[in-house]
């Protein structure tokens, strides 16, 4: 079992944007690039929270991913994000838009 | 009448500005208005009010303020600010968002300066560096504490699904992020909580001044949404935020209702987006807007002073909601006198919205003298 829930807040207009997957109920093909991004910026690795002072109007992203065996949750923004985390938070950003 | 002989224009700006700055008293004044000549020119598709403020700065020998706007292209990447597309002076180009964020830029400026006489938003010509394109699907603008930032809306998902356009298209939006930067460089207001709602309400507040002073429109005739146009066609709102009746800007089956409240009793208790920065700004907004309408006339002109005063000159980094009425009144005294309609309107904006400014006390009227006025005061009689 493994199940993304993903959240974006503030931006201009200060509205909240979530998503929850099940990535074993998706097709394959989607659930594999989800695994992939997972995989490519190490997701588990990832330290919980940047100590990093809040920007006007950006987004503030916070990702849950849990496994049968673990469960690990992060916050970032689009200033304060690693550059190998971008295209995971892009592309959940996106289903959840289209959610 | 009195007027002033311009210098004609053949003379080239760089020597005007060295006249303006070294020549004798009557040189400089006519210089400063030559360059002011100039400026109005060059914009000349601004509205009246901006071209009158031009030729008052000259009259009062305020020399004009240098605009040095850059405008990148961040190739739908997240590297800032990407690449120099426009720079200062250098003709529009094939592209609306990159024309759109340097005129967005320049307007605002020009609200700062010719009404303010702020050089910029660290009040000493900081350049104007904004990136468009940035990320695909990006429905967002920010300031990132050094430039402006603008996605394109959400591009990337089928046409039917849209919600946003650019950000750019909104000049009110442009003024909001340019704002944040103004307020970094003078308050610098926490990012949370009511100095956090505070801080967005001053950038909603020179937002919509910025796009009232272009359009020539009184407090009576704006429209007080602030992005306006930034929803696609579908969507049922108006814009954002409406500062007229926060709460009521939005309506729609994908985006929900605008959560904003207009009051201090609906003031929204929450953890996301720093405190509801976004939403409470609600309340300090409507504040404005109502003593704008009070007072009339043009916006920009007399509370616009007020507020801007109390940003650069009286509000601190913890400022509460509070502190800002009570600052705002103590503004306007100072500013236009006190017991002035242009205070009472202050009062009348913050009372709207459940603030009753502390120590408020009202003048002695003209048939009572200054100890039956205290006595009154002190409830006495």
């Amino acid at each position: 079992m493994t199940t993304i829930l993903f959240e974006r807040t503030g931006g201009f207009m200060g509205r909240k944007v979530s998503l929850s997957l099940d990535l074993d109920a998706l097709p394959s093909d989607q659930s594999e690039i989800l695994r992939g991004l997972l995989e490519t910026c190490d997701f588990f690795s990832l330290p919980e929270s940047p100590s990093l002072p809040p920007v006007p109007d950006e987004f503030v992203y916070f990702i849950t991913v849990v496994t049968d065996t673990v469960e690990h949750t992060i916050q970032t923004s689009d200033t304060g994000m690693d550059d190998s985390l971008r295209p995971l938070v892009e592309e959940l950003g996106r289903l959840a838009r289209k959610a | 009448m009195h007027t002033h002989r311009f210098i004609h224009c053949i003379v080239p700006p760089h020597m005007l500005r060295e006249i303006s700055r070294s020549g004798s008293g009557a040189q400089k004044i006519a210089a400063t208005a030559s360059l002011a000549m100039s400026e109005q020119v060059r914009v000349n598709r601004f509205g009246g009010a901006a071209s009158a403020a031009l030729a008052t700065l000259a009259a009062e020998g305020v020399a004009p303020g240098v605009k040095q706007r850059r405008v990148y292209d961040a190739k739908n990447g997240s590297g800032l600010p990407g690449i120099l597309i426009r720079g200062e002076g250098q003709p529009p180009v094939m592209d609306a968002a990159i024309n759109e964020a340097y005129d967005g830029a320049g307007m605002t400026y020009d609200l700062f300066h010719q009404i303010y006489a702020r050089n910029s938003i660290d009040g000493s010509g900081l350049p104007l560096v904004s990136t468009v394109h940035y990320q695909k699907g990006f429905d967002n603008a920010f300031w990132n504490g050094s430039q402006m930032v603008y996605g394109d809306g959400d591009e990337d998902i089928p046409i039917n699904e849209r919600l946003f356009n650019r950000f750019t298209a909104c000049l009110d939006v442009i003024a909001h992020e340019l704002t944040h930067g103004v307020t970094q460089h003078e308050a610098n207001l926490n990012y949370g909580g009511q100095p956090g709602a505070l801080n967005e309400s001053m950038s909603d507040v020179f937002g919509s001044l910025v796009k009232q002073y272009q359009r020539g429109q009184s407090a009576a005739a704006a429209d007080w949404i602030i992005g306006e146009g930034l929803f696609i066609a579908n969507v049922n709102g108006a814009g954002i935020r409406s500062m007229k009746a926060p709460g009521s800007a939005y309506d729609d089956a994908v985006l929900g209702k605008d959560p904003q409240p207009a009051h201090m009793r609906d003031y929204v208790n929450t953890i996301e987006d720093n405190g509801g920065v976004h939403i409470n700004s609600g309340i300090p907004n409507h504040a404005f807007y109502t003593a704008c309408i009070t007072l009339g006339g043009n916006a920009w002109e007399k509370m616009g002073r007020v507020w801007y005063k109390t940003l650069t000159e009286k509000l601190r980094a913890s400022s509460d909601f509070q502190n800002a009425a009570d600052l705002t009144y103590q503004s306007a005294g100072e500013l236009f006198g006190a017991g002035s309609t242009e205070q009472t309107a202050v009062k009348v904006g913050w009372a709207r919205v459940g603030i009753n400014i502390h120590g408020a006390l009202e003048p002695p009227t003209e048939n009572e003298g200054c100890l039956a006025g205290f006595l009154r005061l002190l409830g006495v009689r």
